[in-house]
């Protein structure tokens, strides 16, 4: 029987390892776009993974471990702002990870991007992370937000309207486009 | 499909190739470039949602949680060693009751034990060579003795009875061997003058300080032992 449960153990540690290697980084980006801060994001991404561990067994389709990783992580900040609600301030404020310095144009503009990116509100901002870097379809987020299908196109359509019209605007990269 | 619509599901998704889409951006060179556009963006706004993943933050995912389950299995393996320490302690417990108690209640239930535990260790034939000089000398240490010999005495000596020091005799009857203990007060034991089973009887009598006990098979007369050990016993002070 021991051997039975270190066998199990076992397999239950290979399959965490895979998770954890295939899914960190979205996890963590997409907590990033949460939270604009990279140790709570690194915190909740912690989190999650350990509640995963836990869970487990629980995963019975690897190919929904994606979605089921970002529910617990959803989960896990929804918590955090139950426990420190003036968090909310903070929001305002975005840590921009990035170094103006590194003054490529590419990376110029990713700064710009990422600025409106967190200023965008984040009903707009959700689900286009959960686009791009997520790699879901509009049925999945619509499902993973609890929203209908059409609320999640209409919000992904204003999300980009709004990040189009925002980098046309700037005359900083418009400038070097332009020129 | 309108202009307007075009654009809106390509704002929504700009990957989007349904059927009708595709026709649409085939019918118009407008709507193609349109969606390339949309499809340049997005790969901006991938560049910029793929921020930088901290170094070795999967090596931290996987060490943490390894160490949250050694220290669940510590406590685990904490909370067994607890178990089996009880587990030990009451089985040392019950193992300790069992053999220092009583097992049997009565003092005619252990010397029917007793007696049916050596059975065919004696014989009624065998010599009958115990001299009362020499019972007399074991009764000294029960405060005892007898003024004259009650019978053919084929053995006697001392034995655990219940743990207590008892004397064992074994006298020759009439037709089987009769059985006397000479048992000190033992509280354990209750005190029971007569007992019996399907093959042997027994009487208790008891003295000053100890019961004597005679057990023989159902056709041998116990009471007239009776009366020869309560003539001949002296007990001294």
């Amino acid at each position: 029987m021991s051997a039975q449960v270190s066998y199990n153990m076992a397999t239950k540690q290979v399959r965490y390892e895979a998770l954890v290697k295939a899914l960190h980084g979205d996890l963590f980006r997409y907590a990033y776009w949460l939270c604009h801060d990279k140790h709570v994001a690194e915190d909740l991404v912690q989190e999650t993974f350990l509640r995963a561990w836990r869970a487990l067994d629980s995963l019975k389709d690897e190919k929904a471990a994606k979605s089921w990783l970002i529910t617990i992580l959803r989960r896990e900040n929804a918590r955090r702002f139950e426990r420190k609600r003036f968090d909310m301030s903070e929001y305002e404020e975005a840590t921009i990870t990035d170094t103006k310095s590194t003054s490529s144009e590419q990376e110029i503009e990713n700064y710009w991007l990422r600025e409106k990116i967190a200023q965008m509100p984040e009903e707009y901002r959700e689900p286009l992370v959960l686009q791009i870097i997520g790699g879901f379809s509009g049925e999945e987020i619509a499902k993973q937000l609890n929203l209908n299908k059409n609320t999640v196109m209409t919000r992904l359509f204003r999300a980009r309207n709004q990040l189009k019209d925002a980098l046309e605007n700037t005359p900083n990269v418009r400038g070097h486009y332009n020129g | 499909m309108d202009e307007l619509q075009f654009r809106r599901r390509i704002y929504a998704d700009p990957n989007t190739r349904d059927e009708d889409m595709i026709a649409a951006m085939n019918s118009d060179p407008a709507k193609q470039s349109f969606t390339q556009e949309l499809e340049s963006l997005d790969s901006k706004l991938f560049q910029a949602l793929n921020i930088e993943v901290p170094n070795g933050l999967s090596d931290k995912l996987i060490l943490r949680q390894t160490m949250a389950s050694h220290q669940q299995q510590k406590r685990k393996s904490r909370v067994r060693l607890t178990l089996a320490a009880s587990v030990a302690l009451v089985m040392g417990l019950t193992i300790n009751f069992m053999q220092f108690s009583s097992a049997y209640s009565n003092l005619g239930d252990y010397a029917i034990a007793h007696i049916v535990h050596e059975e065919g260790h004696f014989s009624n034939t065998s010599a009958a060579n115990v001299s009362l000089a020499s019972l007399n000398d074991k009764m000294a240490t029960f405060n005892g003795s007898f003024t004259d010999s009650i019978g053919k005495l084929m053995f006697a000596d001392y034995c655990r009875f219940d743990g207590m020091k008892s004397l064992h005799l074994v006298f020759q009857g009439a037709t089987s061997i009769v059985t006397v203990f000479v048992v000190p007060d033992n509280e354990g034991l209750e005190f029971i003058a007569d007992f019996s089973t399907d093959k042997f009887i027994g009487k208790s009598q008891h003295f000053k300080d100890s019961n004597i006990i005679v057990v023989a098979d159902k056709s041998e007369s116990l009471a007239q032992w009776q009366t020869a050990i309560d003539k001949n016993i002296n007990w001294s002070i």
